[in-house]
């Protein structure tokens, strides 16, 4: 069947030429465009930045020449180093826990049947549609120590006592900047998560609650043994989205912070770009190192995704 | 064909149905679900109605420490225009515009032939697929940055285009794919009986029974490409290249803070996507299961 | 006719080429020069974008020379450093720049010596001639200069009890005590990553230091500067200035002090038009008066100065360049500029006719030869970027160790 339709389908193109040549080429004609996309969008840069890391570059971008591993030295030897190093995985672990669980709840919320359900789901949305950096403009318009709504709210409702003091300047010490960064992380991850979850519980069959009413198991039991383990590889897959997503943001922590107070709120994603300005070599050597971190993600994800195939 | 339309939309769409529309009293359960869920919807819409509060305060009463201020001042909606803000808006329509047709244009035909076909090299191309799935552009900023560079193409519509389409690319051959194979391939053989070509079968049978995952692929990377940030931020270099995000990062200004026409801009940037996917919500469920979990 | 034009054609002829043939016609026998300039956006908002000054200047210099046209673009003021350097990184160089950011190109022979594109070089304010200039050679044009003074909220220090603007910093102090008390910020010191530079040197020049010493070697961890930071941590620890003034930016402070929140700062003349945009401080609610150093007022402070330069690129529109350059830099188009953004000229005689048209800013244009100007380094663009990112940590129990990393860095090279 196959053979004879690769040759109707190029025989629709080209108009009936040799047999054989076609059927080489048919895959080149149908798939190479996409093909070539990603060679020059995906792995060209990687390449390029890759060499890049290697390079002695002047910060307005005249190569210099080979600096072997220098920028890679330079780079280890930058004293924000290991905090950012730790920081990025604290940033990780917490905005993907914290999005899942809250996902996990608000995917189950959302798939009761209640009055006007797509209205309160449409209204889940929005964080996803807008764009990242505005939200997180708007996040630090609202926690300004001076007129933020945040600060008002909690100024009248007695929590905090004065405006543009330390207590009400969220974005001024790094921990408390950091903590908001990953409220608002999350509030930016979980309509994704909330809705590949949400699609998640409607691929599973109705019939096995049933069963499971049948065999008399609790509300409780019945998620805990036939929700969650149906529900693994939607899991699975938003998770793994997720520590992409969040690894590699930026706007948040931009425009929040820039990274700030000196690289106390810095990740890897933003000390990159920071770097970028005046030391390009050595942001590049930033850059191999996130691509590294990213490549074991990928690699974790095709575990994942293959666990996926075999499961089902 | 309207017969079978319906069968799809069962089969991948999976389509949310609504609470039947009948007349009787919720159960108190029910009531307390969507009490919790109008909560939660209200949280997720704060921040863009704060958003449109801010847009029209009046300039002298930006910073005060209230919910609302004494009048409802648009007129930075009505200023915003004369900055060049229309310029950007079609920079950012161009950009997005661009990559979708481009993601379409090259992503169909690559899932619809992995779909149908085993072919030398299917897998790898399938497993580079999967794998640009989960690289962002942020990652290979210098590289991309240092390939324009030497391509000539900083500060050009058309490199913003070649980027997001490269890397919303993946998803679409990715969710299209899953479309693809899930469409019985007897409705085409059927065509080709009555004498269609490969071809002809694709565009009359196949494509109008994708047409929800076109569209969820074609919303998705258009809002991707329309919301992308860092990208724009390192590959222009002007305001005549530059979309809406960068822009509007630009009220940030040296000596001030452009907060009245920051914010009317944000809201004439997000409440039509908001609109758009609101109106594919649907969809975007079953997009996504078709798209990452089969 | 296409193959009796193939001679002239060389391989390389480029569609652009091609592109200025049809544009320009059949009649036209020289092509037109076309000057590419791209300037800093000096606008605070939509009405008033440097474009359209540009514009202005580009269209009338276009009359009198129909055969040179000038393209402007301009740049974001955020962006303008980054966005040069792009385009220097990209080889398509402008023909004219404006904004600030000339020394390194200076000093990879990119850009063009002043008296090579101006006829009248010496009208340059002589002030900032040594900072334009790269091994005795001066290639920064000065466009436009600011100068800073003290600016206070007279609303706010009368509804505090404060007669008079504070003029040691023991005053300021307690004055900025005072004004926290009515649950506004007492003084603004912005040290975030945006303009700390500005900030803290008027600092360190309060103590009697600096950046560098006085014939030139980096003293940023110089003890009085030490000590200033000791100071300044005093005054935030009090609670006497916003709360963690390394992360608030300079826009935002003045915003802050246009809209009435702020009780006194080290501003610029900028900050006038964001006060009236604001509406809130009428012209007799705020007032300026000289920086205050530890013992007493200065009779120095910050000068700043943005430059125009002109690149070389092929060579071969210097003397379009010069033309326009000595179009641009009369004294209309100077006080023109001075006016519409509260900023100073650049030429001395620019300034004079400055002083004439508009007394109430002539003690910042007398206070301008006296300024004290950044550093004149290849390093400084590194130095800067870096105090911008770290000086806010050195409030707090170490100044020492992080004004040291700020030398070391300057000591470094680049």
């Amino acid at each position: 069947m196959s053979i004879s339709a690769a040759h109707e389908g190029v025989a629709a193109i080209r108009r009936r030429r040799p047999l054989r040549l076609e059927t080489r080429l048919a895959p080149l004609i149908w798939v190479g465009p996409a093909m070539a996309l990603i060679v020059v969008v995906v792995i060209w840069p990687v390449v390029i930045m890759i060499k890049t890391a290697f390079q002695h570059i002047s910060p307005d971008g005249f190569i210099l020449g080979w600096a072997g591993w220098r920028n890679f030295v330079f780079l280890w030897q930058e004293p924000d180093l290991p905090g950012i190093l730790l920081r990025t995985c604290i940033w990780v672990a917490t905005v993907v826990v914290g999005t899942m669980l809250i996902s996990l709840a608000l995917s189950q919320l959302f798939n009761q049947k209640f009055p006007g359900r797509r209205i309160a789901r449409w209204a889940l949305i929005a964080p996803w549609a807008a764009s990242v950096m505005m939200t997180s403009i708007v996040f630090r318009w609202a926690l300004d120590p001076n007129n933020g709504i945040i600060n008002v709210v909690l100024h009248d409702l007695g929590l905090l006592q004065r405006f543009n003091s330390d207590a009400s300047d969220w974005l001024g010490t790094p921990d408390r900047a950091f903590a908001w960064m990953i409220v608002v992380a999350i509030f930016v991850s979980v309509p994704f998560s909330t809705y590949a979850l949400l699609a998640g519980l409607q691929s599973i069959p109705s019939d096995v609650y049933e069963a499971a009413r049948v065999d008399g198991a609790g509300t409780w039991r019945t998620y805990l043994t036939i929700t969650l383990p149906l529900l693994r590889p939607a899991f699975i897959v938003a998770l793994l989205i997720n520590v992409m997503n969040v690894f590699n943001s930026f706007p948040i922590i931009w425009e929040m912070t820039r990274g700030g107070p000196g690289h106390e709120t810095s990740t890897t994603t933003t000390f990159m770009y920071q770097l970028k300005e005046s030391y390009i070599g050595e942001s590049a050597a930033m850059s191999v190192v996130n691509f590294g971190l990213v490549v074991i993600i990928v690699l974790l994800y095709l575990r994942a995704t293959v666990w996926n195939r075999e499961a089902a | 064909m309207d017969a079978v339309v319906p069968a799809t939309d069962h089969v991948i769409v999976r389509k949310i149905e609504d609470p039947p529309r009948r007349r009787r009293r919720w159960p108190i359960h029910t009531l307390i679900y969507a009490g919790l869920a109008y909560i939660v919807a209200t949280i997720f819409l704060l921040p863009y109605v704060e958003m449109i509060i801010s847009a029209v305060r009046p300039a002298n009463e930006m910073l005060d420490r209230n919910f609302l201020p004494s009048h409802f001042d648009v007129s930075s909606f009505l200023n915003i225009w004369s900055t060049g803000f229309g310029h950007n808006l079609r920079i950012s329509l161009e950009v997005a515009g661009g990559s979708t047709i481009l993601v379409l244009l090259v992503a169909i035909p690559a899932a619809y032939y992995t779909a149908r076909q085993r072919f030398r090299g299917r897998a790898f191309f399938m497993l580079l697929v999967l794998v640009t799935q989960m690289f962002q552009p942020t990652a290979m900023l210098v590289g991309i940055y240092r390939e324009f560079l030497s391509f000539g193409m900083i500060d050009t519509v058309s490199s913003l285009i070649l980027v997001n389409a490269g890397f919303n690319m993946a998803f679409a051959v990715w969710i299209l794919n899953a479309y693809f194979s899930a469409i019985p391939q007897e409705l085409e053989e059927a065509a080709f009986i009555d004498g269609s070509t490969r071809l002809g079968a694709l565009f009359r049978i196949t494509l109008p029974l994708a047409l929800p995952g076109i569209v969820t692929a074609l919303i998705f990377t258009f809002i991707a490409a329309w919301n992308e940030f860092i990208v724009a931020l390192t590959l222009t270099t002007s305001q005549a290249a530059e979309p809406l995000t960068v822009t509007l990062n630009s009220y940030i200004g040296q000596y001030q803070v452009d907060w009245r026409h920051l914010f009317a801009g944000s809201v004439i940037a997000t409440i039509p996507v908001i609109i758009l996917f609101a109106l594919i919500e649907g969809k975007v469920v079953g997009g996504l299961t078709a798209g990452s979990i089969k | 006719m296409r193959i009796a034009r193939r001679p002239l054609a060389l391989a390389g002829a480029s569609a652009a080429l091609a592109l200025s043939f049809a544009l320009a016609g059949p009649v036209s026998a020289r092509a037109d020069t076309v000057l590419n300039l791209v300037a800093a956006d000096y606008g605070t908002g939509p009405s008033d974008t440097s474009q359209a000054y540009w514009q202005k200047i580009a269209d009338a210099f276009h009359a009198a020379n129909p055969s040179i046209t000038v393209k402007v673009q301009t740049v974001n003021w955020n962006d303008f450093d980054t966005k040069i350097q792009t385009m220097v990184q990209n080889r398509q160089y402008p023909d004219i720049t404006e904004g600030d950011y000339f020394a390194n190109y200076a000093q990879e022979g990119l850009l063009y010596k002043t008296d090579q594109v101006l006829s009248d070089p010496g009208n340059l304010m002589p002030a900032f001639k040594k900072l334009g200039s790269y091994q005795g050679a001066q290639y920064g044009m000065p466009f436009t200069t600011s100068s800073r003074a003290f600016f206070y909220n007279k609303k706010l220090f009368s509804q505090a009890g404060i007669a008079a603007p504070p003029k040691t910093w023991d005053e300021l102090m307690t004055d900025a005590g005072k004004i926290e008390k009515l649950g506004k910020i007492g003084y603004g010191m912005p040290l975030g990553p945006e303009e700390a530079q500005a900030e803290t040197l008027l600092w360190f020049l309060g103590n009697g230091g600096g950046y560098q010493t006085a014939d030139g070697k980096w003293d940023i961890n110089s003890p009085q500067n030490v000590q200033t930071m000791e100071f300044m941590t005093k005054l935030v620890k009090a609670g006497d200035t916003e709360p963690n003034p390394g992360t608030k930016n300079r826009a935002v402070i003045l915003e802050q002090f246009a809209q009435g929140q702020v009780g006194m700062l080290n501003g610029l003349t900028a900050l006038i038009p964001i006060i009236k945009q604001a509406g809130v401080l009428t012209s007799s609610d705020w007032g300026t008066a000289a920086i205050v150093g530890k013992n007493g007022p200065l009779n120095t402070t910050l000068g700043v100065c943005d430059f125009m330069a002109a690149f070389k690129t092929d060579g071969s529109k210097q003397a379009a360049i010069k033309k326009f350059l000595d179009f641009a830099l009369q004294d209309q188009y100077q006080v023109a500029f001075a006016e519409e953004y509260n900023l100073l000229p650049g030429t001395t005689s620019g300034a004079a006719a400055f002083a004439k048209a508009d007394p109430q800013l002539a003690p910042f244009i007398q206070a301008l030869p006296n300024a004290v100007q950044y550093p004149n380094s290849p390093v400084w663009a590194q130095v800067k970027t870096q105090i911008q990112q770290i000086i806010g940590t050195a409030i707090g129990p170490h100044p020492k160790a992080v004004l040291d990393t700020i030398q070391q860095t300057a000591l470094k090279g680049s």
